[in-house]
């Protein structure tokens, strides 16, 4: 493997990978409180499964900035895309995106809009690769906000920190037997934004409960 | 740009007001702007006391209490549940909480910013309006001035309740006799006159050998053509009959009817066989008749009832006032203007009963039947507030007469007042639970024993007395001789004069059923907690305040004024000082009465009882606000008549 093709494989971080990366010169104090912290809660639609094959169709975000969900901070976007999954489709029912935007556009907005704020997802990791992807020709390498998964964070809420992960049964903890479990009405359910707000009042009823669970801290939250 | 998440919070917030109100356009700018919390049962959103936050809160799903601390106890001033706006202290008089917000169940509650608003209540008349009227939860402890609460009423009801078309006539309801009195063209006029008076017709029909239609004559026609030109009463009828007639098929439509008469400006329309003068009479229609068909204008309603005697018409006038009852109502026509409309048609109804009961009976009782009496209206009726048919409630005074002539004249009032009973039963008003009625020979008697009964309830404030004063005060002469009613009230007032501890007898009666604190999800919430699934809304909102109503006017020894609203617009003039309470009670009565009527008409029943679930969460707030005057209205008697003085 030469120099150049090395090179090839590592793009050029960008200006914008660069202040986005500058952000994290500190994280968060550990003994913050969770009533004080920020989240931005995500959801993408994608055209399938695999995260080397498929690709992101629909971003969708809202952040929760002191125990409260902001309605002001969600964003909606579509991404031009150049195939389509039948599958994703039929899921979706994403068939022409209104206003798509191009890659660019798109990474351009979404790191600043990740900021530094912890990253929330359900399923986390899958939305988290998804996103490293897309960013990945701007020199991203890694998204680098703390993570939280609401799967996770309802397991161990709900069978304590020291849960098996194999007694578990793992469809129990979709993100539609949750809300079925924490009274959050169903709605908009498979479009990324709809998605994204289900899972953000999620967070807000899992905080609470993890307040009455002794968890008071980021350092807490994370198991610090 | 607006997205789903926008969209979803839109949607939710367009279901409540004040922000159903909203164009799509600023409920979007207001959709971007909030915040949605959660809470936790036991949480406290807000501390009396508290610093206004800048913002308000409109709760999504859950419930919260507005409570207030009274002795280290919790007390409840107000119950929040989904969609309930609240906190809006904040927004009106950047003034500390007065109440906590105390969450009585896990909720999600937007917060709504107060900058936000208040460029939308500049804007908007109709949210400023809302919130001036005192429509948002926890307002309670500032005064509702009600009359921004109709105000707010009227401009906030649903465009779509217009029911003007309604009051045109629809097909079918043209109604008209189709049996026909005829005579054959050689009789006499004379004669032909006094078959119209027997039958009480305007007009004749003359017909050949096959009593097939030839001519007509009309009242008009005996003026004109026979009295005006000296034409012997002998005459043959034919002398003086319009002819040929215009006729028209049986069975043909309204239109059609209509147009006949307008375009050959007739005023009697024959209907036959086969639509001409060489068949068989079916039936005859006059102007009169289409007339009435026509609209449902109260004049009009009370033409017809001056025009018949028979009980199926009335009836059906009734029923058609009934229609014009609704349509006054859902065009927030002032209601002590319906009030008034909907007790002179039943007046007149009444008035016509008495008349056609006297008609069949005065000629077996010749030496009584002249007696003077006097009808008397009692109760919502004698009140002039009885709106729907509810029950029946009424008494006959008459006059005194020598010994021997009593016995029949009692067997003659009874008989006269059962006549009346049946009439009016049968044109569908309902009789009285209690028996109330004329009907009833103890409520059918000489002006002495009617005195002698208010002597008794007057001197023995017992609760059967008491119960009977609520009824019997409100009397109302409505036939007869008035003189007989106005001598009764004499009599009363002579006696409380004597007996003045009856009045605080009364008021403590008017006490004994407060008001309802307001509503929580599909239940009426009493002081005590407590949750009711319907509301009795005679029992609970408006018998405290006609009780109030008539014990005060009664205090002040003011005669003939009998309608609730105006003994209360009486009494604000007669105490100045408390003119605005006495307001407030007056308006709340009327709020009352009208969703009444309004829930009696949608639900073909008397109205009284009410699901919370019906209504909208307009008209609970309305109808919360006009509860906080009953309370009032309350204390005052408790004061006044120091009913805590009284045992029992």
């Amino acid at each position: 493997m030469s120099w150049f093709e090395l090179f090839k494989k590592r793009p050029i971080k960008s200006a914008m990978v660069k202040r986005y990366e500058a952000l994290f010169a500190s994280g968060i104090a550990k003994k913050t409180l969770l009533t004080e912290l920020t989240f931005v809660v995500v959801d993408t639609e994608t055209t399938g499964l695999d995260i080397k094959q498929d690709h992101i169709l629909a971003f969708g975000g809202v952040k929760i900035i002191k125990q409260r969900i902001i309605i002001e901070t969600s964003r909606e976007h579509y991404l031009v895309s150049k195939k389509k999954s039948a599958s994703s489709i039929k899921i979706h029912e994403i068939i022409q995106p209104k206003n798509p935007l191009p890659i660019r556009e798109f990474v351009r907005g979404l790191l600043p809009y990740l900021s530094n704020d912890i990253f929330v997802a359900h399923h986390a990791g899958f939305d988290l690769g998804m996103l490293e992807k897309v960013c990945k020709p701007f020199g991203l390498r890694r998204i680098l906000n703390p993570i939280v998964d609401t799967g996770d964070l309802a397991m161990r809420l709900e069978h304590g920190i020291q849960y098996d992960p194999s007694r578990i049964n793992l469809q129990d903890y979709s993100l539609d037997k949750l809300c079925e479990r924490y009274n959050i009405k169903v709605e908009d359910r498979h479009t990324a934004a709809g998605d994204a707000f289900l899972t953000a009042q999620l967070l807000l009823k899992l905080l609470k409960l993890a307040e009455k669970r002794g968890i008071k801290t980021y350092g807490d939250l994370m198991r610090w | 740009m607006s997205n789903v998440i926008v969209n979803r919070v839109k949607e939710f917030l367009k279901g409540f007001p004040p922000f159903s109100f909203l164009s799509s356009e600023l409920l979007e700018v207001v959709a971007r702007e909030v915040e949605l919390m959660y809470y936790t049962q036991g949480e406290y959103i807000f501390m009396k006391g508290d610093p206004a936050k800048p913002h308000f809160f409109l709760l999504k799903e859950g419930s919260v209490y507005l409570t207030d601390e009274d002795a280290g106890k919790m007390v409840v001033k107000d119950y929040c549940d989904e969609g309930e706006v609240f906190g809006v202290l904040a927004l009106l008089g950047q003034r500390p909480y007065v109440l906590n917000g105390y969450v009585a169940e896990d909720s999600l509650l937007y917060a709504v910013p107060v900058e936000t608003f208040d460029k939308i209540l500049k804007e908007n008349s109709e949210v400023s309006l809302y919130f001036a009227a005192g429509f948002a939860a926890g307002q309670v402890v500032v005064r509702t001035d009600l009359s921004q609460s109709q105000k707010a009423r009227k401009l906030l009801r649903d465009p779509s309740s217009d029911h003007g078309l309604s009051l045109f006539m629809e097909k079918g309801k043209l109604n008209f006799p189709t049996e026909v009195l005829t005579c054959t063209a050689d009789i006499p006029i004379s004669q032909a006159a006094r078959m119209m008076q027997k039958q009480e017709v305007g007009s004749i029909v003359i017909v050949d050998e096959l009593a097939f239609p030839m001519g007509i004559i009309t009242d008009k026609d005996l003026r004109n053509r026979m009295v005006a030109a000296e034409l012997p009463y002998h005459s043959p009828v034919s002398a003086i009959m319009t002819q040929p007639v215009r006729t028209i098929q049986k069975g043909s439509d309204f239109p059609v009817i209509y147009l006949t008469m307008i375009k050959h400006r007739l005023h009697h329309l024959i209907l036959t066989e086969d639509g001409t003068d060489q068949s068989k009479i079916t039936g005859i229609i006059s102007d009169h008749d289409v007339f009435l068909s026509h609209g449902n204008s109260p004049a009009v309603l009370i033409h017809g009832l001056l025009n018949t005697w028979e009980i199926n018409e009335i009836k059906a006038i009734r029923n058609r006032a009934e229609g014009l009852l609704g349509y006054f109502l859902e065009n927030e026509v002032a209601i002590d203007f319906v009030a008034s409309i909907m007790t002179e048609i039943n007046d007149v109804i009444i008035r016509r009963l008495i008349e056609l009961a006297k008609k069949d009976l005065d000629g077996e009782y010749p030496e009584v039947c002249d007696t003077p009496f006097c009808f008397l209206s009692l109760g919502s009726e004698g009140r002039q507030e009885q709106m729907l048919r509810t029950d029946l409630d009424n008494a006959l005074v008459f006059g005194e007469l020598p010994a021997k002539q009593m016995p029949q004249a009692k067997a003659y009032f009874e008989k006269l007042g059962q006549q009346i009973v049946l009439l009016l039963e049968s044109c569908g008003f309902s009789p009285c639970p209690q028996d109330l009625m004329v009907s009833n020979p103890a409520w059918c008697q000489p002006l002495s024993v009617w005195k002698n009964y208010f002597t008794n309830w007057i001197h023995r404030p017992d609760e059967s007395s008491l119960l009977h004063a609520t009824i019997f005060f409100d009397y109302r002469p409505v036939y007869g001789e008035r003189s007989l009613a106005e001598s009764l009230t004499d009599h009363v007032y002579q006696v409380i004069d004597k007996q003045k501890s009856f009045l605080n007898f009364m008021a403590k009666n008017a006490l004994q059923n407060p008001p309802p604190l307001g509503f929580f999800k599909n239940f009426i919430v009493e002081k005590s907690g407590e949750h009711q699934d319907r509301f009795d809304i005679k029992q609970r909102a408006m018998m405290p305040l006609a009780d109030a109503a008539r014990l005060l006017i009664l205090s002040h020894r003011v005669m003939g004024i009998n309608n609730t609203f105006q003994r209360y617009m009486k009494l604000a003039e007669l105490e100045p000082a408390n003119a605005e309470i006495y307001r407030e009670a007056g308006s709340a009565y009327e709020i009352f009465l009208r969703l009444r009527a309004l829930e009696g008409i949608s639900s073909g029943n008397s109205g009284r009882y009410i699901s919370p679930r019906s209504l909208g969460k307009l008209q609970r707030q309305l109808l919360k606000n006009a509860f906080a005057p009953i309370h009032q209205i309350q204390e005052l008697l408790a004061l006044r008549f120091q009913t805590n003085m009284i045992p029992g």
